[in-house]
């Protein structure tokens, strides 16, 4: 079904004549003007957005739009089409911004505009909790589990390439001995609950998951720092710079008052607004 | 084996019932709660233990014994309470097939910090959705059938190739498709749909097009000799199709427009692509929730049967006025 919606999505794409973009200052003057800032979001991605036990919708893209329309003057108002109508772009002014945890890959700058990135989802490994590794080093030559075809299989293969502005350089520290791909990492993680070595010997996945993870029960550690981080940005449409650089501002306002910040640790426990 | 029921209906029974004793004693049920209704005549099951061939034969042919005695109940009914009883017992089977996945239905209908159950938030946003977005697009499309199908019956060449292009178009793509389509492609002609009249569009220009097919049947369906004997009395031809043709054609358009509204009340669930939040997207939002996502799954499919059962009957009083030319 997904794909069927990307092939459309694509054919829609190629057939696209000259579009008549919006003009300049056009979406940030009718912000100002209505007093609302609209963003389109997924109701189905806990911890990054959901409906909570409000039925409002609630996470840390949801609070970090609000953030940002609370600091232009606006009201946040939320709509929520699905990944691949936001990714198409075009949005018609429909809504203005997508805080969506999005990878500003070069690919998707051709059609949306990346004015912030807001924080960083950094790959870490897991092992079973009775595992007696305790270091990058310990796990070359074992058998590592991950999503197949995704940017963490890509890197056990090493061939991962982040094509995303702002993503910051990382080496390839782990040498897999054998390396098992999954339908999605949690599927990996259950391989991994099975023991220690059972069937693989670690898991290569992101930490907001791992983490989730382990908090519904998985008995699971992560070793060592992250292996990599993957930039999450806000999404724009192309052809307003006047309000691309309105959010660059209050987005780095957030970042430096140190309000990104406690966002990351109220929803995620740690501060992933920054790579150290 | 029909005659042998006719010849020999003893035998028959007979061959029913090991038939069925066979195949349910096959699935070996022993080691399920109907194999523990058994448990006062052979002792407790230890559940550690997998349930020997001695007691899913037992409970193979105790249930056996009681589908023939069941049918043999039926055979003595009149037809109306065989249809009730059946209805009855196949929903009472339905509702121990879902039981059996041992899922807790509970947050279905639990209240939070909202104030209002989720069955409540289901039924408003959700079910109320679907249902106003059906309905308004099923008026336009019958509207739009009505044209199609008098473009197709049209001896004017451009109307009838407007109307082939339009119905070949919208039955020959997917109903997401078009959804995107309306939504993004307009958008970038300079014509921007919300979400919610984007979708209506779209449903009233897919079925608008099945449906002017069933339009042209119905019209052709009208025996000529109708026309011939109004056009005899000297009636104006606008005034033959609007008095004499299109209502006879209703009795023939009407039961399969209501099976396209039936379709349609589920079809529309492809406009949550576009960010609707109609009754199968709010259910999986609130399923995401608590990662209970299968059972808001499950009470969303007995709201739309619910919702297709009020229609199917809401149908049948419409086919009843409409076929009373023709009732014995």
């Amino acid at each position: 079904m997904n794909s069927i919606v990307k092939l459309g999505v694509a054919a829609l794409l190629a057939s696209a004549v000259a579009v008549p973009a919006a003009q300049a200052g056009e979406t940030l003057d009718r912000v100002m003007s209505t007093k609302t800032l609209t963003m389109s979001s997924d109701p189905e991605y806990p911890p990054q957005s959901f409906l909570n036990d409000k039925n409002e919708m609630d996470g840390f893209d949801v609070d970090v739009g609000k953030e940002i329309a609370r600091r232009m003057g606006a009201e946040l108002k939320i709509v929520t089409p699905s990944w691949d109508i936001i990714t198409a772009g075009n949005w018609g002014g429909r809504w203005d911004m997508s805080v969506g945890s999005m990878t500003p890959t070069k690919k998707r700058a051709e059609v949306l505009d990346f004015p912030a990135v807001y924080y960083y989802t950094p790959a870490a490994f897991a092992v079973h909790k009775d595992s007696a590794i305790d270091s990058l080093d310990d796990l070359n030559g074992k058998t590592i589990g991950s999503c197949g075809g995704c940017t963490y299989d890509a890197y056990l293969m090493k061939s991962l390439e982040i094509d995303a502005e702002g993503a910051p350089p990382f080496e390839y520290e782990v040498e897999a001995g054998e390396i098992k791909t999954y339908e999605t990492d949690t599927h990996a993680f259950d391989d991994l609950r099975l023991g220690d070595g059972t069937r693989l010997d670690a898991a290569f996945s992101a930490l907001p998951t791992i983490q989730e993870a382990i908090k519904s029960g998985y008995p699971m550690k992560v070793i060592g720092k992250p292996a990599f981080y993957e930039p999450l940005s806000v999404a724009t449409d192309k052809g307003d710079p006047e309000f691309d650089a309105k959010i660059t501002e209050v987005v780095a306002a957030m970042k430096a008052d140190g309000t990104l910040k406690q966002l990351s640790e109220k929803w995620y426990g740690v501060d992933l607004t920054s790579v150290d | 084996m029909f005659e042998l029921a006719r010849e020999n209906p003893w035998l028959s029974r007979a061959v029913l019932f090991l038939l069925a004793a066979a195949a349910l004693t096959a699935l070996g049920l022993g080691g399920t709660a109907a194999g523990d209704l058994f448990a006062p005549l052979v002792g407790p099951r230890d559940p550690a233990v997998e349930a020997g061939f001695g007691r899913n034969l037992l409970v193979g042919v105790m249930l056996a014994g009681a589908f023939i005695a069941n049918l043999e109940f039926l055979r003595l009914l009149p037809f109306r309470w065989q249809v009730l009883v059946v209805w009855v017992e196949l929903l009472a089977l339905f509702y121990a097939f879902v039981l059996s996945f041992e899922r807790d239905f509970g947050v279905v209908f639990a209240v939070n910090d909202s104030g209002v159950s989720n069955l409540y938030f289901l039924i408003t946003t959700g079910a109320f959705t679907t249902i106003y977005v059906s309905l308004i697009a099923i008026a336009i499309a019958c509207v739009l059938a009505l044209l199609g199908a008098l473009g197709k019956l049209s001896r004017n060449g451009a109307a009838y190739a407007v109307a082939t292009f339009y119905i070949s178009f919208f039955r020959g793509t997917p109903l997401l498709l078009q959804v995107v389509l309306i939504y993004t492609g307009f958008a970038q002609l300079g014509f921007v749909l919300e979400a919610v009249p984007a979708g209506i569009t779209a449903l009233s220009l897919c079925y608008g097009a099945y449906m002017a097919e069933i339009f042209r049947a119905g019209i052709v369906g009208v025996p000529h000799g109708q026309q011939e004997a109004a056009k005899a009395l000297g009636l104006p031809s606008d005034l033959i199709f609007r008095k004499i043709v299109f209502p006879q054609a209703m009795r023939l358009i009407v039961p399969p427009t209501g099976n396209q509204f039936i379709a349609m009340l589920k079809d529309s669930s492809l406009v949550s692509v576009v960010g609707v939040w109609e009754l199968t997207k709010t259910a999986q939002v609130l399923g995401k929730r608590d990662f209970q996502v299968f059972e808001f799954l499950i009470a969303a499919a007995v709201i739309y049967w619910i919702m297709s059962v009020v229609f199917e009957v809401l149908q049948s009083r419409l086919e009843a006025y409409y076929g009373k030319g023709h009732r014995r």
